[in-house]
């Protein structure tokens, strides 16, 4: 192929110009004649029996048509556990489970009679503690687990609150403590965290009489929501359409079932009339899932050279209420416990626990993140006790590329990235060795840190993409694909792959926004940074076979054989013989002799893309292949902590990630930004809070805190690496997820390594970091306090 | 208190839009405890998306020249009328040295969309915790003028707020106005700590007045507890100046003597010390 | 139940609302603009963000009644029919969008912003929009397009100095 290509040019998203102009739409935005709207009634004790349900003052309300209940649903649904009702069937796990749905004539009418369900509850007794949850007199959350059709890959403890308990063992980690010169133990939380995707989850549905089901939903996996439906209402899968149009963001919160099936009933039972339901945030946050809190556990052992010899770990998961999906974070916790090093001996059990708080389900990390947290201040810990450089304990860890093998078992080839390039290039990127800079008040401490990080998808061995290449008459291009496109820009990548596969300019190629099961190109999720991978493989074997269908063509009408011929700069040419070609116009919708005769038709090219490498993971033992590949990375801060206060302001933030190949380097670095801006905002403000009863107590977000424009860092660098990944999309690898793995600790590990202060909980908000250093170095607060009371320094801060 | 909106939608009301004072003295009179008075509104639609209010009448008191104005009366004070938002009290620069505190704490109030539709009284009125214009109003002495079918009357700020989202206000009654007293050589200051959070976690208001011979401190701490609370221990250490000693007892004293409550934004112990922080701050910048 | 009349970028509407009807949904509902967004309806979020006579309000906190005879103004009047204005065109090539939704809030934000003050400081930017949240995380892109747009800098910022291959 000769021409420039666009390939690793930095090409806005081609639907900004919608999102500028305020013209892409949303379901939030999405209205069918005759629309009516419903609303959840949501119970208000945390652990209880439904004794009864009274609806006549709900359905007095005028313009109620209809009110809904768990009777009218007593089955479960799930994806992953299998452990979810729709509605609450004989009792509430939490309070905020939905018990009820009205539906009028309106949003007005339909919060009028939401006021007027009465539900009568019996009270049970509640746990709110995962640990305690798993303790033999907790009450037990779901007593009929053994019925739940879990996923075989999930390991549900029946008549205990453990959903999924996950094991990986290798080596002998006793033997390894036995080894180890410096043993590092605590313990380490993690607070339950919001997506906070803007466009709270919606869906609009209607049933019609023959049969079929249309939804509109704000769901990134269209497919999953298809078969989760289509098998809870028993229907075939082609029954039941999946529509999503623009979508406000998901974050792995709008991954699987919302209230798809829900409100796909309540149409059918109104008549088959559109219903739409949209969910408030004060809804979003207390009736619908989170990301679950983490009680963990530690001990590893290093020797005097700095080596990692055993690492024992137990992850405790707050799993709320129900968790269909969490099960699966919990997996991928405990496999990704051991993170970028190779550790001989590793002892890890992760479980999922029932508690009765608010359902949680996958995030943007999916325990990566979570165990990143862990192992990554453990390492510093490690440094600082054996006097060691936080780089060089690193560097005696990494995984080898080509010798080492990941906590599964997996061998690590060459292609998938070049870790300790990542390192070095975090280490430059942050001025490692450089003198760090002044602090601007005497109370403050200016500190540098970082954490490496890696990640790869979590789906099933048998998760599938597919992508189809539409030739048009005016041989542009359609672009079928699958995957969503909620900002990670994957389908404007996987658009400057198809063109340059064809050598014509990327506006040639276009993806509607609009995701359809019955249109779109399968694919099994929009999760895990999958899909420039998955997708955009199977995207390159559309085009191989649309180039096969055209090259047939051409070599009968240029009478050469197809091995002489080549697809190149939007036509076809003879190989070493430039001035015999035909452009692809004249043969992608067949081509015309000059007698009207006419061979070919329109070009479709399909190809698929469904991983031969996974394997399940060994019940025992947890090895086996979980991913398709692992993306490398890290990130380094420049911080300044106010001793004071407590508050962290981070001032430069560097992403490095090995990306394989930099398909498009703005979409790469508003991965990379944004990726850094949410993990700080998690990493410093964001937690879900509690109270005695379970109730969500800031469902807002004036005091569920997130990020604003004054907390941005001033300064950005992102660096990539570009190690080739052999069976990526021109190498490529996923990046969305990972950007923000390693944020939460890369900042406490330079509050740890300056100041010696152990953030063991997150947030690190001030009052969590005030308590931490007013704790555990009294001295250091007494005498910042004393700087910061003296009048110079005061005149010096109003300058 | 305002947690989360479950609903999206108003109650039913109707909406009134007088032109007088006498207008909304009579609507109150006819409706009393079914309406609400509605400046900028934010409060108030809140509160009714909450459901914490469902009030059948809505008065809107925006189009009332009376309480439209901000007033300079000799003697007496300023004098700023229900309806003048927070943005415009701004602009108008009648804020001077004397009530930097005020100033200073409605310029940092939420953002600058609420501001230019929440009103002083509004904000007032809400009596919510950590808003911060009711420290800064009792730092300065301020009262609110009240009308009602008995008359008029005036009460201190701080006798106003009776507790958390309670305030000494009869159904059919208004505070048309919030007067700031007059003081000469008044010097006043407000700092506060919202760290992770749109709300404050803390905050104080300072004023030390200097009128002749008399003189006298006020410290007043907002969002710490379920009221402003006032420290008079840690005043008198300043009421004759400030000195680095002076800043540093005061700052420690309140820090003692305040007390705080846990929230979901703190717990008490932050509390205590973030009063310390800001105590120290806010009389540094009056030295 | 009344009528009001608004002129909504630039066309006059007479609309038969309810007393208690939100300009938000009277907006999105009623004349179908539906660039106007929400998130939080408590106005936190500042999706619902639009300009009501001279001044940026939120419209989750602002009664359709109030907006009877005024004049309101969305991220579809900013610029004439067909085209971009700087700050939208500045929006797309920074990536100053990734989920879009917040998209056009941020947009009539930082586009009242430069007509009031060509040359914002970091400060100005941080107030003008402190009001505003983006949970992509487009922060950074969005202050690249407004510095462009006030001259400060030339070019995205992505083709050079910020990203660049190890």
């Amino acid at each position: 192929m000769t021409g420039e290509g666009s390939v690793g040019k930095p090409i806005p998203p081609e639907d900004t110009v919608r999102k500028v102009t305020g013209t892409a739409l949303y379901t939030y935005d999405w209205d069918l004649p005759g629309t009516l709207h419903a609303k959840l009634v949501t119970s208000t004790v945390p652990h209880a029996r439904v004794v009864s349900i009274n609806l006549d003052r709900a359905k007095a309300v005028p313009g109620v048509v209809a009110v809904l209940t768990g009777k009218d649903m007593p089955f479960r649904v799930g994806m992953y556990a299998g452990d979810r009702d729709l509605l609450a069937v004989e009792k509430v796990r939490w309070a905020g489970h939905p018990v009820a749905l009205v539906v009028a004539e309106g949003p007005e009418a339909a919060e009028r009679a939401s006021e007027l369900v009465d539900v009568e509850y019996e009270s049970l007794p509640a746990v709110f503690d995962p640990v305690r949850a798993m303790g033999a007199d907790a009450p037990i959350i779901h007593e009929r687990m053994e019925e739940y059709k879990h996923a075989s890959v999930f390991y549900p403890v029946p008549g205990t609150n453990m959903a999924n308990r996950f094991r990986l063992v290798h080596g002998d980690v006793e033997k390894g403590f036995e080894q180890s010169d410096e043993i590092i133990e605590d313990e380490f939380r993690i607070s339950h965290v919001s997506h906070g995707y803007l466009e709270t989850q919606n869906v609009v549905a209607q049933a019609f009489r023959d049969g079929t089901f249309e939804i509109w939903t704000s769901a990134q996996s269209p497919f999953i929501v298809r078969q989760i439906v289509s098998e809870a209402l028993k229907v075939p899968y082609n029954r039941v359409t999946i529509r999503v149009p623009f979508v406000g963001g998901g974050f792995g919160g709008k991954a699987g079932l919302q209230w798809e099936a829900l409100v796909a009933l309540a149409s059918k039972a109104v008549g088959y009339r559109p219903v739409k339901l949209v969910l408030s945030r004060k809804e979003n946050f207390a009736s619908s899932a989170s990301r679950e809190g983490v009680v963990a556990n530690v001990k590893a052992g290093f020797t005097r050279d700095g080596k990692c010899v055993a690492y024992k770990v137990r992850f405790v998961l707050d799993a709320g209420a129900y968790a269909d999906y969490t099960v699966n974070v919990s997996r991928a916790m405990g496999y990704s416990a051991e993170g970028v090093y190779e550790v001989p001996n590793v002892h890890c059990e992760s479980l999922a626990v029932y508690t009765n708080k608010i359902p949680t389900t996958a995030m943007r990390g999916f325990g990566y993140a979570e165990s990143n947290w862990v192992l990554e201040q453990v390492f510093e810990r490690a440094a600082k006790k054996l006097g060691m450089d936080s780089a060089k304990i690193r560097r005696v860890n990494l995984l080898r590329p080509g010798e080492s093998h990941t906590a599964t078992g997996e061998k690590v080839r060459e292609d998938v990235g070049d870790p300790r390039k990542v390192l070095q290039t975090v280490l430059e990127a942050i001025d490692w060795e450089g003198k760090a800079e002044p602090a601007s008040q005497p109370w403050k401490v200016r500190a540098r840190g970082f954490a490496l990080c890696v990640k790869g998808p979590s789906q099933p061995p048998n998760a599938s993409s597919s992508a189809i290449v539409k030739f048009n008459e005016d041989s542009t291009i359609d672009l079928v694909l699958g995957t969503g496109n909620f900002g990670q820009g994957t389908t404007t990548a996987i658009s400057q792959i198809v063109a340059d596969q064809f050598g014509v300019p990327v506006e040639r190629v276009r993806v509607d926004p609009t995701r359809d099961t019955g249109k779109s190109a399968y694919t099994w999720q929009t999760v895990g940074s999958r899909g420039l991978f998955t997708d955009g493989v199977a995207a390159m074997r559309a085009c191989d076979d649309a180039k096969d269908q055209i090259l047939d063509l051409a070599s009968q009408v240029m009478r050469l054989p197809k091995s002489e011929l080549e697809v190149a700069d939007d036509a076809v040419k003879a190989k070493g013989r430039p001035w015999l070609t035909i452009p692809l116009r004249d043969l992608v919708f067949g081509y015309v002799y000059p007698n009207g005769n006419t061979v070919g038709g329109p070009v479709i090219g399909r190809g698929h893309f469904t991983s031969s490498l996974n394997t399940f993971l060994d019940p025992q033992t947890g090895q086996g292949v979980p991913t398709i590949f692992h993306t490398f990375g890290g990130t380094a801060v420049d911080i300044e902590l106010d001793l004071v206060t407590g508050a962290i302001e981070v001032l430069k933030a560097v992403q490095v990630f090995d990306v394989g190949k930099a398909i498009n380097p703005l979409l790469l670095k508003m991965q990379l930004d944004g990726g850094f801006i949410m993990g700080m905002s998690i990493a410093l403000f964001e937690k879900i809070k509690f109270d005695e009863q379970g109730w969500v107590t800031n469902p807002n977000f004036t005091s569920y805190y997130i990020a604003r424009m004054k907390d941005v860092p001033k300064d950005f660098e992102a660096r990539y690496v570009e190690t080739p990944q052999f069976d990526g999309p021109m190498g490529a690898r996923g990046i969305g997820e990972m950007s923000m793995i390693s944020v939460a600790s890369a900042i406490s590990n330079a509050v740890f390594r300056t100041v010696g202060v152990k953030l063991n909980n997150l947030p690190m908000n001030p009052e969590e970091v005030w308590r931490a250093i007013s704790e555990q170095k009294p001295e250091l607060l007494a005498k910042a306090m004393e700087s910061f009371g003296r009048i110079e320094a005061a005149v010096k801060a109003r300058q | 208190m305002s947690f989360g909106s479950p609903y999206v939608t108003l109650p039913d009301f109707t909406y009134h839009r007088p032109k007088s004072l006498d207008e909304v003295l009579a609507l109150l009179k006819e409706h009393g405890d079914e309406a609400k008075l509605m400046g900028g509104g934010v409060g108030l639609i809140a509160f009714m998306k909450e459901r914490l209010m469902s009030p059948t009448h809505v008065i809107d008191v925006k189009e009332v020249a009376e309480l439209g104005q901000v007033r300079q009366v000799p003697g007496e004070g300023l004098r700023i009328g229900a309806a003048v938002s927070i943005a415009e009290l701004l602009e108008g620069g009648d804020l001077k040295t004397e009530q930097a505190v005020l100033r200073e704490a409605l310029a940092r109030v939420a953002d600058p969309m609420i501001r230019r539709r929440a009103t002083l009284v509004g904000n007032l009125c809400e009596a919510i915790p950590w808003v911060d214009s009711p420290p800064a109003l009792m730092a300065l002495d301020a009262s609110v003028e009240v009308a009602g079918p008995e008359g008029r009357r005036s009460l201190l700020v701080s006798d106003f707020i009776r507790g958390p989202v309670d305030i000494d206000l009869g159904p059919n009654e208004m505070v048309t106005e919030v007067v700031v007293p007059e003081s000469k050589g008044r010097r006043s200051a407000f700092e506060k700590f919202t760290g992770g959070s749109e709300f404050s976690l803390a905050s104080v208001a300072v004023s030390v007045s200097n009128g002749g011979k008399k003189r006298a401190a006020k410290l007043v701490y907002g969002a710490v507890n379920s009221t402003p609370v006032r420290c008079p221990e840690a005043e008198r250490l300043i009421e004759d100046g400030l000195s680095p000693t002076k800043v540093r007892r005061a700052a420690e004293t309140a820090s003692e003597k305040v007390e705080c409550l846990d929230d979901v934004l703190a717990t008490a112990s932050y509390r205590k010390h973030l009063i310390k922080v800001i105590t120290t701050q806010v009389l540094w910048r009056m030295m | 139940m009344r009528e009001i009349t608004v002129r909504v970028n630039g066309r006059l509407s007479r609309r038969t609302i309810k007393d208690n009807e939100l300009l938000l949904d009277f907006l999105r509902d009623r004349l179908e603009v539906r660039s106007v967004k929400a998130a939080c309806w408590r106005g936190e979020c500042g999706l619902c963000t639009v300009k009501l006579d001279s001044h940026l309000v939120k419209s989750c906190l602002v009664l359709a009644v109030e907006a009877d005879g005024k004049e309101v103004k969305t991220v579809e009047g900013i610029s004439p029919e067909g085209e971009l204005s700087p700050i939208q065109k500045a929006f797309v090539s920074h990536g100053a969008a990734q989920c879009g939704f917040c998209t056009p809030a941020w947009v009539l934000a930082t586009h009242e912003l430069l007509q009031e003050k060509p040359h914002p400081t970091q400060a100005d930017l941080v107030e003008a929009t402190s009001g505003l949240v983006c949970r992509c995380g487009t922060y950074n892109q969005i202050r690249e397009a407004v510095a462009e747009v006030s001259g400060t800098t030339a070019r995205p910022r992505h083709m050079k100095e910020s990203l660049a291959r190890a």
